[in-house]
């Protein structure tokens, strides 16, 4: 997992962003430490179902992708 | 080939001096002062961040539009907006006193598809390669991009550069093009295409675009902007009182004639519950961040922006802070309506007023505390990004987003309005010198002293802001135009700035504060600035020479003229027949384009806004402003095509020199030198020549030693008087969409480099692909050689007020405005070209030297600004066409 996955990554751009929780800047794509948590991600979704790559589908009728994220998102179940 | 031309007078120098050539070390502007740590912060966390795109609000946004497929588009297109705002993911940094933005990303924004999704189809092959390209580099290679800025210019890792300017995450790519491909055939841009091509004509505006004549469609590009806020419905009712006016109108307005009220109503209404959803989200994410913090006073702030969150997601405004923020949310919210340059604060520091002042006297707040909310403010408008096609961002914009402030002008009674927040505003941008909010100062002899030496003491330390504009001149051009729709004089004064230039109409609202009527100005009119964007005066000459052909492609544009021009008065005739063809066939195309605009992806958030929507139930789109007549013709490079009319006057037709199909064998030969594009110099200086020099040189010689603008020289001055009450005439004969006349205006953005770049040598000396002259009554680069006040007597050789606008560029070496008596001999040059007529003028105070070594060693230079046209941008995210033009600007060393 990176910190791209990470609940406590809050991006600034697409490369990098800071950690929440000690507010050190980090890479998006760089590996996670041990205070890892999952973000709210629709790849994390019970109503999400991957269908091709980096394609998927939500509720079984709307197009989606894993990586979104779904904090937002009243629907997101785990 | 040979380097260094030495006969050339504008091409002696690397720089273009007016009075002596300065000596020594390179000089740094005057008195640098700092904003806050944590503001410092802030802006360091800026330099280091990358403009970044995502696909959130436009999947959001498709999904909901998807869903309602049937339902009147204005509620649909609501529906679509609140749920893309609903699902925006908060994110609030460290050090943030303000809070909100476009997107996730800090320099965030996202493609709009159901205005364009062309791009996206006609690249889906690239993108798709570059998606499935695997590997993961070092994030150090971005920063070792350097030049560029904050510019994504090239795909790296898990980034996939779009339009070498927005980074996009490589897992959102196929949804991208897979929610693009979903507005196929339904976007603005493919509706609009498709009943444009109804237009008689419609083959000449195809060939006038593949021609760059015209740099750009405004309808689906930039449908809005270039326009004035007005933020006195939420400041006044909250956004529950909002909601209850929509519903006491819904009421009055249901089952009655004019149904479209109805719909207008329950949008609005619909749309502010979005706003509310993404308002409680950053709310929610304010509190979540405040778990997770340590230290007392980061807690405390986060949990404070909470609850005034929470607090404005329903109510109106109890304070400052409260109102900035409010502010904020509203600005952020219409530039998420649609893709947008130029949506103007417009007079914030007289809206924010009665909130300061009250704040102020009871203690709330101090002058400190202020500064530094105001510097917080700054860096939330630096942070904007406009995501638009590469053309606009890169080619019009420079990557600019034009959010303009004005200060001073008169209140509504005709006194002074400039105060002590104003002030403070001027302070907060020389402490954080960023490029936005750009600021403007609207000059009336009313204004006291103390507030323009300030303005004077902004300017001079090389922010290019705050630019001087004639409050008398836009009001007499507001009454002028705004008339017939029932603008007084009192009204006229509430005017403002919209985008870069742009006089705009505004209006005075009654804010009820701690028990007090405090009357506000807004803007009270849609965008200005669309119509027909940008010709290109030097191209559409060159077409006269050529019989209507473009040189370059070989196609063409306009039917052939069968004039021998054996007269110059035939060439301007010509001139004026091939220009009004473009603005005839342009308005046309450009009206249905906008029409379809209003009909399929109508504003709600801006018509809510904007007097009189919210009273009539009438959005933007039809006709619920105030006023109207916001269509304009924009036009660039007109200095350069004065020049070359003065070149063809003389040389052929006055003193017989050449022939004119010499001079025409001359301008294919590029006059002896390789093309910009070849030698990638974009002035005259540093340009290179080919073997064939000498067999052009005289021509040459004349060309360039013909009269030029800018020297108070009646003969090339009467030209230009000639061509600018003929223009500004001529505009009237086009109506617009919405019925009303059209009228000129004068501004280049940075359209003078590219449409520069696609034009051939000019009769005027220019060489082949160099940028024209910027703004409209700035001197080309060097040819201005008589002073200051020969410059500005060429400049109001005509009446300003018959224009929207005009726009004066001046570069000043810091030396010559040094110490309090250089700000008062600064100061009293500005004036006296205002008093003259002028209706604008700004200010490079830089060595032009220190750009140079910028440009060489740009890492050194981050935070370098410079003004280019209406706006100020970081040097190191400028194009070198731009910069090129910008060194070559004629530097003055004296200006007594």
């Amino acid at each position: 997992m990176n910190h791209y996955d990470c609940k406590f990554y809050l991006a600034t751009d697409v490369f990098k962003g800071i950690c929440k929780r000690d507010k050190n800047l980090i890479l998006a794509d760089d590996v996670a430490c041990e205070h890892f948590e999952k973000a709210q991600k629709c790849k994390y979704c019970l109503n999400f179902k991957l269908t091709a790559d980096e394609l998927g589908t939500c509720m079984n009728k709307y197009d989606a992708y894993p990586e979104m994220n779904a904090v937002s998102c009243h629907d997101f179940q785990n | 080939m040979i380097k260094n031309p030495d006969i050339l007078q504008c091409a002696t120098d690397v720089y273009n001096y007016y009075g002596t050539k300065p000596a020594g070390e390179i000089q740094p502007r005057e008195t640098k002062k700092n904003p806050t740590k944590r503001v410092e912060q802030l802006r360091q966390r800026y330099f280091e961040t990358k403009s970044s795109a995502s696909v959130e609000f436009p999947y959001w946004y498709t999904r909901r539009w998807e869903e309602l497929e049937g339902e009147i588009p204005i509620i649909r297109r609501a529906e679509a907006l609140k749920a893309g705002f609903s699902h925006l993911t908060p994110a609030i940094l460290p050090g943030e006193l303000l809070a909100m933005r476009k997107a996730n990303y800090l320099r965030g924004s996202y493609p709009m598809p159901w205005l364009s999704e062309a791009f996206f189809l006609a690249k889906e092959d690239e993108l798709y390669k570059e998606a499935q390209k695997s590997g993961k580099n070092s994030a150090d290679e971005v920063t070792t991009m350097g030049q560029g800025g904050g510019n994504v210019t090239k795909s790296v890792g898990n980034v996939i550069s779009i339009a070498g300017k927005f980074g996009f995450r490589k897992e959102e790519m196929p949804v991208l093009l897979k929610t693009a491909k979903k507005w196929f055939n339904k976007s603005v841009d493919d509706i609009g295409h498709k009943y444009e091509q109804l237009v008689p004509g419609y083959q000449t505006k195809e060939e006038i675009m593949r021609a760059v004549i015209c740099m750009f469609d405004s309808g689906y590009t930039l449908p809005q902007g270039r326009e004035v806020m007005n933020y006195y419905y939420p400041l006044q009712f909250g956004i529950e009182g909002i909601k209850s006016i929509c519903v006491e109108k819904q009421n009055q307005s249901a089952g009655y004639p004019g149904m479209d009220r109805l719909y207008f109503y329950k949008a609005v209404h619909t749309m502010l519950e979005g706003l509310q959803k993404w308002i409680l989200n950053y709310a929610g994410e304010a509190r979540f961040m405040a778990l997770l913090e340590a230290g007392k006073i980061q807690k405390e702030e986060y949990i404070d922006i909470a609850e005034r969150l929470e607090w404005l997601s329903e109510n109106k405004p109890r304070s400052f802070y409260d109102a900035l923020q409010l502010i904020w949310i509203f600005h952020v919210a219409v530039l998420n309506e649609d893709a947008i340059s130029g949506l103007s604060p417009g007079r914030l520091g007289q809206v924010l007023y009665p909130f300061w002042k009250h704040d102020m006297e009871k203690g709330i707040i101090n002058r400190e505390s202020s500064l530094e909310l105001l510097e917080s403010m700054r860096m939330k408008f630096t942070e904007l990004d406009c995501f638009a096609s590469m053309g606009v961002v890169g080619g019009v914009l420079s990557g600019n987003t034009f959010n303009n402030l004005c200060i001073g002008g008169l209140d509504k009674e005709g006194n002074s309005a400039a105060n002590e927040l104003e002030m403070l505003i001027l302070e907060s941008a020389i402490t954080c010198d960023t490029p936005q909010p750009t600021l403007s100062l609207l000059f009336d002899e009313k204004l006291p002293e103390d507030f323009l030496m300030k303005g004077i003491e902004c300017t001079k330390i090389g922010t290019g802001y705050p630019a001087w504009v004639n409050n008398r001149v836009a009001i007499e051009f507001l009454l002028n135009n705004f008339k017939k729709e029932g603008m007084a004089l009192e009204e006229a004064r509430a005017w403002a700035i919209g985008g870069c230039l742009e006089t705009s109409p505004g209006s005075w609202m009654p804010l009820e504060f701690n028990g007090q009527t405090y009357f506000i100005p807004g803007g009270s009119a849609p965008a200005t600035s669309v119509g027909v964007h940008f010709i290109s005066l030097p191209k559409v000459l060159e077409a006269v020479l050529f019989d209507g052909l473009d040189k370059r492609t070989g196609r063409r544009v306009y039917p052939t003229h069968g004039s021998k021009l054996d007269s110059y008065e035939e060439i301007w005739a010509v001139f004026k027949k091939y220009f009004s063809l473009t603005v005839e066939v342009l308005t046309l195309t450009n009206n249905i384009q906008h029409d379809i605009w209003g009909k399929v992806s109508p504003s709600i958030i801006n018509s809510m806004l904007k007097p009189d929507c919210l009273e009539v139930g009438k959005d933007i789109s039809h006709k619920g402003c105030r006023y109207n007549r916001t269509f304009n013709v924009e036009i660039c490079g007109g200095v350069n095509l004065v020049n070359s009319l003065a070149s063809i006057k003389k040389n052929i037709y006055d003193e017989n020199h050449f022939t004119l199909q010499e001079l025409k064998a001359a301008i294919d030969a590029n006059f002896g030198y390789h093309s910009a594009l070849e030698t990638g110099s974009y002035s005259l200086i540093e340009q290179v020549k080919s073997d064939r020099f000498m067999d052009w040189i005289k021509i040459h010689k004349r060309c360039l030693d013909a009269p030029k603008y800018g020297n108070d020289d009646s003969f090339v001055d009467e030209i230009f008087k000639e061509w600018q009450l003929w223009f500004s005439k001529m505009c009237e004969n086009y109506l617009s969409l919405y019925n009303e006349p059209l009228y000129s205006c004068q501004i280049s953005v940075s359209t003078h480099a590219p449409m520069g770049a696609v034009t051939l040598a000019s009769p005027d000396g220019r060489l082949c692909g160099t940028t024209f002259a910027d703004g409209s009554v700035s001197a080309y680069p060097g040819t201005d050689k008589n002073g200051p006040y020969a410059l500005f007597n060429s400049a109001t050789c005509y009446d300003h007020s018959l224009s929207q606008n005009s726009q004066l560029n001046m570069k000043i070496h810091p030396s010559v405005v040094h110490g309090r008596e250089g700000s008062r001999k600064f100061l009293e040059m500005i004036k006296a070209y205002l008093r003259k007529g002028a209706f604008h003028a700004q200010f490079n105070v830089v060595d032009s030297r220190m750009l140079k070594d910028a440009q060489k060693n740009p890492e050194n230079y981050r935070g370098l600004m410079v003004r280019v046209a209406g706006f100020t941008q970081y040097w190191v995210e400028l194009g070198k066409q731009i910069q090129d033009e910008v060194i070559a600007r004629t530097e003055y060393e004296q200006i007594g």
